[in-house]
């Protein structure tokens, strides 16, 4: 007689029958093979096999789960025996993704991040923090959850063995990736931030503020980086508001200085409202000749003083105006870049992972607003160090910066001085033809920005009258781990692309399943993109419509690494070493981006192709290929998997022949994509060899390309710029002391000095 | 880290900040960088500006 069992635990509890009928009759009801009497005839017999087995002995769960698959069987009870064994390898499953969730947590709450590759995953999060930590534990919980419970059994195979990468896979069942804000749009009227309302900005220093805020709020709403596509045109508003209200300040003020007079605001104001009714026009940085003319009559009548007089006291407004316009300008772009370096997001884990596009705003309020970002970001903050965020993108067009006598030249030309020394601006193209064919002048929504890694909206297939940038982003992205379908076709070329057919189609399938989800949800799951009608069309739901119709404006992108790896294991080379192999690669990329036109058209949703980003998942799929297939000379024998379709960073290959084998990839890759060229440090600070680059990723067609240099700061003496040994400014090498006296010299040389509170 | 040391000098252990570009964007010093970007960083050839550099 069976009196007790053995628990996984190693407890001892009492036996109890019924849980053993109880089992077997939902496999039973699971398949409609048979009722409560076929389950407990089974559970006998099961107890009679253990009573001759185990005697007195307690039997653990294993064996009596054995014996309930055995006796089904014999029972005939084929299709409830495959249920029920499927559902005891389920439940091992779940056991074991506990024990492995337990155990990353236990890695998160114990390990230094410097010593544990898993928790410097994302750079951009602190994992020594308390916040950057329980950050991670919850995604650990959420990764187990998702594809304990989220993901078909073929997906969570796919995911769990390295066939492809679910990105941002902690969010699966909660939010979307990323998101243009058109800030203009936002400020309008005001808005709420979910935590508070905000009147509609009257100055540049609060529409910069309130540029910060928006990303920062958005950001709690989606998992990838938030963006602002029109960062000049926003600006360029609030600098005429700044400069119109400086203007009648300084009008007053000149007025009352030159005529000995008090209390003259109420008259100024009824001089440059009635000037403005004549002329149609308003005091602005470039004011038109009439509306001054029409001031100075206004103040020959308000004050009876000579019309030369009244002239000179507005030029002198309108000098006065534009330096405080500009000052103010300037303190707001500097305010800005160290808000979003500063600012707390997602649980102060992060600082906002922003970007701004900006460069073809040629107003002069958008212009000062360009020149004055510019100077911030290469002023660095506030000891000279160089700013994460935002990601700044100089949108480049012939006819508005790319020429010389192009209105915004100038600017261009600042920008390169600029990136020389902080890496940042990076250069969006808009002349390139897949960026052309849907530019408009006039009608900055139409310019291509990016977000983000490198993250680019444009077409849209479900609603063909919207192809702008503006209020639209990225939903989810899945990347397929490239190279192993090639190392697994073992050089047969028909077989890669039937291997590479098979993953695109779960890719899609496992994105729509996503979409469902995330279509499912509603406003109130997204109080600032969907509340304050960020997203393309959110402004039109009610609280009961889900979010299926307007989400169809983002994108799914398909993405994939390693196209080199791929190539070196297909034909025995990558595309930078011959013309015949880049072809080869052109028609890997080009299938791929035909599959999501293909599904785009059927679907009348938006399903593109991304050049993957790869930071956490550099690593990830060589690791495990490694594993498989052992160390493949120029497949699977360094640390990481070349980046999307680049030449690998380590091919000796000149500037111009890797932006001319790229280039015709970011024409592919309508997802997002972008190019790196590696300067040394000397050439990087020569403006023209900088400019020589840039015009040449122009002229071959790149998307989206930046300029790689070395950027070394010595947070002692503050020097910045490259550092081999020793550092130029203090002489030091790394870890070495200085002596004070030395440090107080140097401050004389170099009065920004980083201080030292509280040593010195 | 100690920023002075004993005998009035300064930067004991205090290393120079190395700032690379990681993907599209930047992040802090290299030592928040996985290991596997870690070691791409370090096989990163320059590329010349001759057309048959």
């Amino acid at each position: 007689m069976i009196q007790s069992i053995i628990k996984r635990d190693g407890r001892v509890v009492l036996y109890d029958q019924n849980k053993i009928a109880a089992a077997i009759l939902k496999a039973l009801e699971a398949c409609g093979e048979g009722d409560a009497a076929d389950a407990a005839r089974v559970a006998n017999d099961v107890q009679g096999e253990l009573e001759s087995r185990f005697h007195q002995d307690a039997p653990n769960i294993e064996a009596i789960q054995d014996t309930v698959e055995k006796q089904l069987m014999e029972h005939g009870f084929n299709a409830a025996a495959k249920a029920y064994i499927l559902y005891r390898a389920n439940r091992t499953r779940a056991r074991e993704a506990n024990t492995a969730l337990m155990k990353t947590i236990d890695e998160i709450t114990n390990i230094d991040a410097r010593a544990s590759d898993m928790k410097r995953d994302n750079a951009n999060i602190d994992g020594n923090t308390a916040m950057g930590s329980m950050l991670q534990i919850g995604a650990a919980g959420a990764k187990a959850y998702n594809e304990m419970y989220l993901l078909r059994p073929e997906h969570a195979k796919a995911y769990r063995e390295g066939d492809i990468h679910i990105h941002d896979f902690d969010f699966y069942s909660l939010t979307t990736t990323c998101c243009q804000i058109d800030i203009l749009k936002l400020f309008h009227g005001g808005f709420s931030t979910g935590h508070g309302y905000l009147r509609e900005p009257q100055s540049i220093q609060s529409y910069a503020a309130l540029a910060a805020i928006a990303i920062q709020s958005n950001q709690n709403d989606q998992h990838g980086g938030q963006s602002i596509p029109n960062f000049d045109y926003a600006m360029a508003e609030g600098v005429a508001k700044t400069y119109r209200k400086a203007f009648s300040r300084r009008l007053r003020d000149a007025v009352e200085d030159y005529l000995d007079l008090e209390d003259q605001e109420e008259q100024i104001a009824s001089v440059i409202r009635e000037a403005e009714e004549a002329t149609g026009e308003t005091a602005k940085l470039e004011s038109k000749p009439e509306f001054l003319e029409a001031l100075a009559q206004g103040l020959v009548r308000q004050y009876a003083v000579e019309l030369s007089l009244a002239k000179k006291l507005v030029r002198r407004a309108s000098i006065r105006s534009a330096h405080k316009t500009d000052r103010d300008t300037k303190q707001a772009m500097e305010g800005l870049v160290h808000n979003l370096n500063t600012m707390h997001s997602r649980a102060g884990a992060q600082t906002p992972f922003s970007s701004i596009n900006y460069g073809t705003d040629t107003s002069p309020e958008g212009r000062m607003a360009i020149r004055n970002i510019l100077l911030a970001l290469e002023a660095g903050l506030g000891h000279g160090e160089t700013c994460i965020f935002p990601i700044h993108i100089f949108k480049v067009k012939e006819g508005v910066n790319y020429n010389e006598g192009d209105p915004n030249y100038d600017l261009f030309r600042l920008s390169m001085r600029v990136s020389a020394k902080r890496l940042f601006p990076n250069y969006t193209f808009l002349d390139t033809p897949f960026n052309l064919q849907y530019y408009v002048p006039g009608r900055p929504e139409t310019e291509v920005a990016t977000m983000g890694c490198r993250t680019r909206v444009m077409g849209n297939v479900y609603d063909p009258t919207r192809q702008i940038a503006y209020s639209r982003g990225n939903l989810s992205f899945t990347s397929i781990n490239l190279p192993r379908l090639a190392i697994e076709s073992h050089g047969d070329e028909k077989l890669f692309y039937e291997k590479l057919q098979a993953v695109l189609d779960l890719v899609a399938q496992q994105m729509l399943d996503r979409f469902e989800i995330q279509a499912s949800k509603h406003i109130y799951n997204f109080p600032f993109l969907m509340g304050q009608g960020i997203w393309l069309d959110s402004d039109k739901l009610t609280m009961q419509d889900d979010l299926r119709e307007v989400l169809k404006h983002g994108t799914l992108s398909i993405g994939f690494i390693g196209l080199a790896e791929t190539l070196t294991s297909l034909y025995g080379g990558h595309h930078g070493t011959s013309e015949e192999i880049q072809k080869k690669g052109l028609q890997i990329v080009g299938f791929m981006r035909d599959f999501c036109d293909r599904k785009s058209q059927e679907l009348k949703m938006n399903f593109t192709l991304l050049a993957t980003p790869a930071e956490g998942l550099a690593g990830r799929f060589i690791r495990m290929d490694k594993k498989r297939y052992g160390k493949i000379p120029g497949v699977t024998d360094r640390e990481y998997y070349t980046n999307s379709f680049h030449i690998p960073v380590w091919q000796p290959i000149s500037a111009y022949d890797k932006i001319r084998l790229e280039a015709p990839y970011h024409a592919l890759c309508n997802a997002g994509h972008i190019s790196y060229v590696e300067l040394d440090g000397d050439t990087a600070r020569n403006v023209e060899a900088f400019e020589a680059v840039v015009r040449c990723m122009h002229d071959f067609g790149v998307g989206y390309g930046s300029i790689n240099h070395p950027v070394d700061r010595d947070p002692i003496c503050g020097y910045v710029g490259i550092i081999g040994d020793v550092c130029p400014r203090c002489g030091r090498h790394e870890g070495e002391q200085i002596p004070f006296e030395r440090v107080d010299e140097l401050r004389r040389l170099y009065p920004e000095m980083p201080a030292f509170q509280g040593i010195e | 880290m100690t920023v002075k040391s004993a005998n009035e000098k300064l930067g004991q252990g205090v290393g120079f900040e190395r700032i690379r570009r990681i993907t599209g964007y930047l992040v802090g010093t290299m030592d928040k960088w996985n290991d596997a970007k870690r070691a791409e960083e370090r096989d990163r050839v320059k590329h010349g500006l001759s057309k048959d550099a």
